[in-house]
């Protein structure tokens, strides 16, 4: 499709601006002249109709959530409810000033002190920041969280415990906090290898960062151990609320003997993903731990909301301001709509489905491990291969069946966890969706072994076949460079 | 439940196909000592119309911040945010999908963020940008660390008129790996650089100057950028108001290295803080370090231009603990906002708003300084000023808040020193009879 600047004509106009009130004011008395641009910078013109088309034209090349099945593993790809939405849009919200009295803006910090409460209760944890943007933002503040508590004890710990089935964001958010990073094996049943975690857990070790359910799709039936292991050298046990959607009112982190827990709002609470956000990552501590959260809490006085300095050991300030708000009132929504009975039911749903789409699918693809599983099942497409087909080559041909693809190739880990499929339902799909995207996915074991090409070359009606990637990263083309020839 | 399409017999019959007679079989994993075993004490579930109404109540909680034009910015401004912005990124298809990592199915969201890119690139003079981190602060943050990687030092310096949170964001992300930050003092409305060529040494890695400042002040960036590259250190420069790049010089024609963007002007609303979007911009040498995603453009198998997120070896899914940041999820949906926002404003509109906002707060200025009420500082700026009151600041924020203005910053919550010294910013959203109300409000002495 054309770029913005290829539809671009010399005077054309996107806006209407009231004309200068203010002719006696010359620009050249406000600002030096070697601070002025001396040509207008060169951004396209076009006009608010050529926008519009424009913009619809590309969204219609995306394949949202509203528009089917979206099974990415570890994703929580959920239905994002149009309630949140609009009520996110109040004009009393998003005029809202993050720097004026707190006196103008009790209706903002009420929604995050009682968001705050609902996370904790959720959880089991004592008190949560809602300032981190993102997940690996959350997990960053936490790992900080865990390098002070250390600090302040006068201790230093250089060894963060990660799990080989963890996501990239944990290695690489305990290296940006200045870790060391100790890879912790999987065992043959798909959690943590205790006798080697035994081994590993140390004082010189601050702690083990474990997604529970993991990126198999398991509970770790081992994890009162695990808290015992990483509890006796002193050590945090860090919760990555990625996969939280599978406990919700079943079972608590905090009453699991984790230390800290992040979220993702943008996962279990239906925030929508936005093309790669923006989210949430909240934050959860026990209270041993509040004194080292970032900076500022909400807090309550029976009469005020207000905003709380955490203190002198306080990691510090994460990001500008406080949190992405419109994202935590999202949120806030969905937990009232749902409330207690809704929340459990989500959890049981979303495990459900998983199962059903396991045993549905496990004669077709092998899952990695053969047992129940949680909110998401791992399967591989290894036994493929012999016919030249490789999991990417089945994400892609599902594409064509009107799906979009689970995560593949992740997670990895030998010798279990190769060429995967994880795939998780959630709770927003009906089993009528769920056995078409199942239909399609022995359709396709079928046609891999009597047509593999029409595999192999597949997509075959998406808006564009498979991108040239070596291409793009050989001749890099980052930005539109052409002068427009209509200018 | 609402959102939950499957009834409890659908449930029970697929319970029966996976081969259990309970729902209990399938969670024995979780040991029976850590269930929760009682409801959950949140409120809920209610429905619709309930959850309205107490949603509108609480936003009732706030003042109508509609009506009470911001005289305050200090890193978060009002913009006029043209109404297409918001149906745009309203349509599902780019606020429900995921991060295009299938891009067959995703070019929306690439060839905007392509799009994105080249807008800033044109509007920085850079050569490569990454259009999203999550804000101005965490943008700026990653910089430093990119510096360090790039020059193998680790001494930073920091004028004092970087925002204040994103100079304490830079402390949290830099702390861990022993960087030490020095802070330079400022002068009136900018920085004072006097000092500067005595705190460079050999293991500077990097100077970081916001402009326009935290004090809406412009720097003479061009002035020092030769000083900082014969140290071999990086210039690093930090924009909170990127409005102002519609008419300020590109940073690339004034010597800077990494510019570290807040995006929230182009599109995106207060939002009582976020979500706002940050952005890098640098030179094509210092690709391999730039944190986060990054659109390229390519062609697919029938040789159709296509676009793809490119130089993948930098990021955390696939480098884990060696990968350049541990960004993920980024604020994706706001490229989309200033990608249709400067399209819409385009080469003559940005101009047009960037030049408002100017006369505007120079307008008001020039009005305060006449009242005798204000002591005034001379130094360039683009849409934010400090001035000195020598009425009682209370006052003057009761004056304003009566006549439904949201009044000015008070510096001294950030800077101690500046007792009574008031940080207004002015944008187009102000009306020339506004300002001249404003004036008057503040114009009588009690």
């Amino acid at each position: 499709m054309k770029l913005i600047y290829e539809k671009s004509v010399k005077g054309r106009k996107g806006y209407f601006l009231r004309g200068d009130s203010y002719k006696e004011i010359s620009l050249k008395d406000c600002i030096p002249q070697h601070a002025l641009t001396r040509t207008k910078k060169e951004l396209p013109e076009v006009s608010e109709v050529d926008v519009v088309r424009h913009f619809t034209a590309l969204s219609k090349l995306n394949y949202g959530l509203d528009d089917g099945f979206y099974p990415l593993g570890s994703c929580t790809m959920k239905y994002n409810p149009k309630l949140n939405e609009s009520l996110a849009l109040l004009d009393n919200f998003i005029y809202a000033h993050p720097c004026v009295d707190e006196d103008l803006v009790q209706g903002s910090l009420q929604i995050m002190y009682e968001l705050s409460h609902y996370l904790s209760e959720i959880t089991g944890m004592d008190q949560f920041t809602l300032s981190p943007s993102a997940g690996a933002h959350g997990e960053l503040a936490g790992v900080l969280v865990m390098r002070k508590y250390f600090m302040d004890k006068g201790e230093l710990r250089h060894k963060m415990l990660i799990p080989d089935s963890a996501h990239g964001t944990n290695p690489a958010s305990a290296a940006m906090a200045g870790f060391n990073v100790v890879e912790v094996k999987s065992n043959e049943r798909g959690g943590i290898d205790l006798a080697e975690l035994h081994k590993l857990m140390d004082e010189d070790t601050a702690g083990l960062m474990l997604t529970n359910p993991n990126t198999v799709g398991l509970f770790d039936d081992n994890i009162e151990e695990i808290a015992k292991v990483v509890h006796s050298k002193d050590g945090l046990l860090y919760y990555d609320g990625a996969n939280l959607n599978a406990l919700l009112g079943i079972a608590r982190p905090g009453d699991a003997g984790f230390d800290i827990a992040h979220l993702n709002l943008h996962k279990t609470f239906s925030t929508p993903h936005g093309g790669g956000g923006p989210g949430a990552g909240p934050v959860g501590v026990k209270k041993h731990l509040i004194q080292y959260l970032p900076t500022p809490i909400v807090s309550y006085n029976g009469e005020k909301y207000f905003f709380e300095d955490v203190g002198e050991k306080s990691i510090g300030r994460l990001r500008a301001f406080f949190g992405n708000f419109s994202v935590l009132l999202k949120a806030y929504v969905w937990i009232l709509s749902m409330g207690d009975k809704g929340l459990k039911e989500t959890a049981e749903t979303s495990i459900i489905n998983a199962n059903y789409v396991m045993s549905k699918l496990k004669n077709f693809y092998k899952p990695v491990y053969d047992r129940f599983c949680m909110h998401e099942c791992v399967l591989t497409g290894r036994e493929y291969k012999e016919y030249g087909v490789k999991t990417l080559d089945i994400a892609k041909r599902l594409m064509d069946y009107g799906f979009h693809p689970p995560t593949i190739y992740f997670p990895h880990f030998e010798p279990y966890a190769e060429e995967t499929i994880m795939i998780e339902p959630t709770e927003s799909e009906s089993k009528e969706n769920i056995d078409l995207f199942i239909d399609a996915m022995i359709k396709i074991s079928h046609e891999i072994k009597t047509d593999a090409e029409l595999v192999r070359q597949a997509p075959h009606v998406t808006p564009v076949s498979r991108p040239d990637e070596a291409r793009a990263v050989k001749n890099p083309t980052l930005i539109f460079k052409e002068i427009n020839e209509n200018r | 439940m609402k959102y939950i399409p499957n009834t409890d017999n659908e449930k029970k019959g697929m319970l029966k196909e996976i081969g259990v007679s309970s729902f209990n079989e399938l969670i024995r994993d979780i040991p029976e000592n850590i269930r929760l075993n009682r409801a959950l004490s949140i409120p809920g579930p209610f429905d619709e119309e309930e959850i309205r109404e107490q949603v509108h109540m609480i936003a009732g909680k706030n003042v109508d911040f509609f009506s009470f034009k911001p005289l305050i910015g200090a890193g978060a401004y009002r913009h006029s945010i043209p109404e297409v912005v918001k149906a745009i990124v309203s349509r599902e298809e780019f606020y429900t999908s995921y991060t295009p990592y299938q891009p067959e199915i995703s070019q929306g969201n690439l060839q905007s963020m392509f799009e994105l890119q080249t807008h800033l690139a044109r509007l920085t003079g850079m050569d490569v940008v990454v259009p999203s981190l999550y804000d101005g602060a965490s943008a700026v943050a990653e910089a430093v660390l990119m510096a360090v990687r790039i020059t193998h030092k680790n001494r930073t310096i920091v004028s004092s008129l970087v925002h204040p949170h994103y100079r304490e964001v830079i402390a949290t992300y830099t702390k861990p790996h022993n960087i030490e930050i020095v802070e330079l003092p400022f002068d009136k409305g900018c920085t004072d650089f006097s000092n500067l060529k005595n705190l460079l040494n050999s293991d500077t890695a990097a100077v970081v100057v916001q402009s326009p400042n935290f004090f809406g002040g412009i720097e003479n960036i061009a002035a020092i950028a030769s000083e900082i590259h014969n140290s071999d250190a990086l210039l690093i420069q930090s924009i909170a108001e990127s409005i102002s790049l519609g008419l300020l010089n590109a940073p690339a024609d004034m010597g800077v290295d990494i510019v570290a963007g807040e995006s929230q002007s182009f599109g995106m609303d207060l939002n009582f803080g976020g979500p706002y979007n940050g952005f890098l911009a640098t030179k094509t040498r210092f690709l391999r370090q730039l944190p986060g995603r990054i659109a390229g453009e390519t062609v697919d198998r029938d040789g159709k231009r296509a676009f793809v997120m490119t130089m993948r070896a930098r990021e955390q899914d696939i480098k884990r603990e060696k990968a350049i940041s541990n960004i993920c999820s980024n604020h994706a949906l706001n490229i989309v906002a200033a990608n249709v926002y400067l399209s819409l404003l385009g080469k003559n509109g940005l101009y047009e708003v960037a030049l408002l906002n100017t006369k505007a707060a120079h307008y008001l200025k020039e009005k305060l300084a006449e009242t005798n009420n204000f002591e005034i500082f001379e130094y360039p700026f683009f849409n934010e000023f400090i001035v000195k009151s020598k009425m009682d600041i209370d006052e003057v924020k009761d004056r304003l808040f009566k006549r439904s203005f949201v009044p000015p910053l008070c510096v001294n919550k950030f800077y101690k020193k500046c007792e009574n010294y008031l940080l207004f910013n002015v944008t187009e959203i102000f009306k020339r009879e506004e300002l001249d109300e404003i004036v008057k409000i503040l114009e009588v002495s009690r």
